[in-house]
């Protein structure tokens, strides 16, 4: 059996929230940034902030380093990529084969 | 530019540390390429695969076993990665309870590098948590590109 340490309700859990799901999206547009960054790219308070990193962290999807006096925050993609292969590959993908599959038929024949 | 990719695995540092560093092992979640090299300090390192010839080469930076392995890189497998020149991946292992934290560090990119450099990471990490765990092979599609089953 595969464990999930962190959790895959976390990972549910915190990206059912648009403004965390945005905080991933500025850390893949410009990994490692440092709290200050992100406040002001985002237009949030420090506090906001802070929040949803930590439901992130926790998650796993967010992980940090310490570099000097500052903390950078990087996107951590594989608790997302296990979702994708326990869940994604098992439900969606031999559908999205077939009916890749069907376009093709239909096209063909037309 | 610097990636980072953190995975918690069921397993002891030094089954870790073999699964990542034993060539055959390395092939079942690494898109069919095994590693090769005797794991030394200045030694080099190959990865390769059956019928698609060498794909990845570097040197081992820094070898401690079963803790930190650090590599410079150079992708071959396609003219635009090679343009990519070197960069450098860490493992990093550390025991937590029953389980082993595994960080890879890939830093010393270009600005705006080619994700194919990177991106492979999170597939890689997924299916050698499987293999740790269950034994098994991750069968996603693209998992095992270079591998003869794919072939």
């Amino acid at each position: 059996m595969v464990t999930y340490d962190h959790g895959m309700d976390a990972v549910f859990k915190a990206l059912a929230d648009s403004t965390r799901r945005s905080l991933l999206d500025e850390l893949f547009e410009r990994d490692g940034q440092t709290l200050s960054e992100l406040e002001q790219r985002l237009s949030m308070t420090r506090f906001g902030v802070m929040k949803h990193l930590k439901v992130l962290e926790e998650a796993g999807l967010v992980t940090t380093k310490r570099r000097g006096r500052e903390k950078l925050h990087f996107l951590n993609p594989v608790p997302i990529r296990l979702v994708h292969d326990r869940w994604v590959s098992k439900y969606a993908e031999p559908w999205a084969a077939a009916l890749s599959g069907l376009k093709k038929t239909i096209e063909e024949d037309n | 530019m610097e990636k980072v990719f953190e995975i918690y695995i069921k397993t002891t540092p030094e089954r870790l540390w073999q699964a990542i560093t034993d060539g055959e092992m390395r092939a079942k979640y690494n898109f069919g390429m095994g590693a090769t090299s005797d794991w030394k300090p200045g030694s080099r390192y190959e990865a390769s695969a059956p019928g698609a010839g060498l794909l990845v080469e570097g040197e081992n930076l820094e070898v401690d076993p079963p803790r930190r392995l650090v590599q410079s890189m150079v992708a071959l497998w396609s003219d635009d990665v090679k343009n990519e020149g070197t960069s450098r991946v860490a493992w990093e292992i550390e025991p937590v309870g029953s389980s082993c934290r595994l960080t890879v560090t890939h830093d010393q990119l270009r600005e705006d590098a080619n994700d194919e450099l990177y991106g492979g990471w999170p597939m890689i990490l997924s299916g050698l948590k499987t293999l740790l765990e269950t034994g098994e092979l991750l069968d996603t599609p693209g998992s095992l590109r270079y591998s003869d089953q794919a072939a």
